[in-house]
């Protein structure tokens, strides 16, 4: 492996030391650069309100936005603070995505492993896998009913389908090398499954739970329009049903927010538990 | 041949007297009307903006409720539309380009609470601990509020979910919840499915709390079309006249439009106030342009309770509601 790679990695390395001499080191300059950006748009929103371009129903001016941030982390927004909100949002997409893993990845490890898993289960998955999440939101509805466990069905749907396919991408893809190795030295299927198949496939398993993890973020607000009383997503429409733009805006950018974080620590956690792969 | 001559010679004439008012025509007229049971789907069923704006394209779209008529008249996908009178305040106060042009309806118990009858409901106290909906932002979440309030019983002590009108009829078969307060077609889904009316809008009004729908034009379309706002203001009122001097035949109009048995059109349509148009330039309603009259009050009373539940950022002028409601339009149709 190292072997292979070396001759590739060297080139590499030594450009960026050329180049490194003389400007700033690449990850503070990364940060400087997406910094710039955000500071930019900041500044456009700053002057195009400022200046009286927006309407304020619209484009509230980012001081309002601020306000409404704070105001909702002290006083709350309809009876819950901020962070009940963010709360009661986290709790439905993580214990969701939770879901969608724990069937999903077991689900996608059968298929990829046993053809006939993969011949039983593709028409449904493949047929289901289209289907916007919004058109089942209704039969969810008429289902489940308008709690919890509507919602919840609606992210894990939303988040399922991802993960399962890149599971079935990342188990099929493993050099069937390794396997023979595996199984020339007597290894067990058990022994397959968690000394190769799992450490072989596990970033590219990774890989597919954070596109999932961002499926099931984009159907929160959606998921939270019926009948919720709490939630990121149903402050941000419910105050559209007030006109209050200021709380839609401050609501996204915090939506914007929280899915980076997650996502950070997705990759956090991938660097503990895997930490020959590349992310 | 002949069909061609009539048809050029009219849209010649039609030119002629566009120019002589020195008015463009409106290539076409976008009408949002809200899901209720009113004297516009009179007015849309017997195509009376049809005839009065003859060579305009007229589209209907069905609205389904305050929020999202908001929603459409801030992105300027309507000319005319219906507002309750929560969302009116909302919009006047958030100044959205609209003014009130026509009482569309008074709502009697059109607009009903409904409860369980199997689950010992027989006041507001008794809601606690059970979940009531309503569509936030309409005009029975807004009486279901002051109700609360007025009773004495905290909010908070139930669970009050927003689901649109027909979710709420969903929900309701499935049992979700315990009362709820919406409107026609679909309140009676839950009546005849488990339950029994608590308390009506018109109960509401009696004790002080009016509801009411009222008609809106875009600011730009009455700049630039005002006969049009005129003229659809005439076939609103005719659809009205027809209402009141033809129940019968209303009814058979309604259920058709909905969908619905006669016996069940025609008890709705009693629970509906329908004004007609000579009677609205009183006192009891919008009043004349030099005198406003009791909408501008509920208006302010309406917008008062909204920031008291912070839902609007701050009480406006008395003045600038006054100045949304514009009688003007209406007061050159009846020639006064």
């Amino acid at each position: 492996m190292s072997v292979e790679a070396s001759p590739v990695a060297i080139p590499i390395s030594a450009d960026r030391t050329r180049r490194g001499s003389w400007r700033l080191p690449t990850v503070s300059r990364s940060v400087l650069l997406s910094t710039l950006t955000v500071a930019m748009l900041l500044a456009a929103w700053a002057i195009v309100t400022g200046v009286g371009w927006a309407n304020e129903l619209f484009l509230p001016k980012p001081q309002a936005v601020w306000a409404a941030l704070v105001k909702t982390m002290t006083k709350g927004y309809q009876g819950a603070t901020l962070f009940q909100h963010l709360g009661a949002s986290l709790y439905r997409i993580l214990t969701a995505f939770a879901l969608a893993c724990f069937i999903g990845i077991p689900l996608g490890v059968l298929m990829g492993v046993s053809r006939n898993a993969r011949a039983l289960l593709n028409p449904l998955i493949e047929f289901y896998r289209p289907l916007p999440p919004l058109g089942l939101y209704t039969l969810l509805v008429m289902w489940l009913g308008i709690g919890e466990s509507s919602k919840l069905s609606l992210l894990f749907l939303a988040g399922l389908p991802g993960i399962v396919i890149s599971t079935i991408q990342a188990v099929t893809s493993v050099d069937p090398v390794y396997i023979r190795a595996a199984q020339s030295l007597g290894a067990t299927r058990r022994h397959l499954l968690f000394h190769v198949y799992l450490p072989a496939a596990g970033p590219l398993i990774l890989a597919g739970m954070r596109i999932s993890l961002g499926f099931t973020y984009t159907v929160l607000v959606a998921a939270e329009i019926v009948a919720a009383s709490a939630g990121i997503g149903w402050m941000i429409w419910d105050a559209a049903k007030f006109l209050l733009s200021d709380v839609v805006i401050m609501g996204l950018i915090v939506l914007g927010l929280t899915g980076v974080v997650l996502d950070l620590m997705m990759r956090g956690i991938a660097k503990l538990l895997m930490p020959w792969a590349r992310t | 041949m002949m069909k061609r001559l009539v048809a050029t010679l009219a849209l010649a004439t039609l030119a002629l007297t566009a120019t002589a008012r020195g008015e463009d025509k409106p290539a076409k007229v976008t009408v949002g009307y809200l899901n209720l049971v009113n004297a516009q789907l009179v007015t849309k069923h017997l195509g009376l903006l049809a005839k009065e704006m003859p060579g305009v394209d007229i589209k209907y779209v069905k609205v389904g409720g305050g929020g999202d008529m908001l929603r459409a008249i801030a992105g300027n996908d309507v000319d005319f539309g219906g507002l309750g009178n929560p969302p009116t305040a909302i919009g006047a106060t958030r100044a959205l380009p609209i003014k009130g042009i026509l009482v569309i309806n008074m709502l009697d118990y059109v607009e009903s609470m409904v409860v369980r009858s199997d689950k010992n409901i027989t006041s507001l106290k008794d809601l606690k601990g059970k979940t009531v909906a309503a569509p936030f932002g309409s005009t029975t979440h807004y009486l279901l509020l002051q109700a609360l309030k007025d009773e004495g019983v905290e909010p908070a002590s139930m669970k009050i979910i927003d689901l649109a009108p027909s979710d709420i009829a969903a929900a309701w078969l499935r049992g979700d919840i315990d009362a709820a307060w919406f409107w026609e077609p679909n309140l009676d889904k839950a009546v005849k499915n488990g339950g029994k009316i608590l308390v009506t809008s018109g109960d509401m009004a009696r004790r002080g709390y009016p509801t009411w729908d009222i008609g809106v034009v875009m600011n730009a379309f009455a700049e630039k079309y005002p006969s049009y706002v005129e003229k659809f203001i005439k076939a609103e009122c005719e659809g009205i006249d027809f209402w009141l001097k033809n129940p019968e035949k209303t009814a058979e109009i309604i259920a058709e439009e909905l969908s619905l048995p006669l016996a069940d059109a025609t008890r709705m349509m009693k629970g509906t106030g329908m004004v007609p148009c000579n009677q609205q330039l009183t006192e009891e309603y919008l009043g004349t342009s030099a005198k406003k009259g009791k909408f501008v009050d509920t208006l302010v009373a309406t917008a008062d309770f909204l920031v008291r539940q912070e839902r609007l950022p701050k009480l406006l002028p008395r003045a600038e509601f006054e100045a949304f409601i514009q009688p003007a339009y209406i007061e050159k149709v009846i020639g006064r």
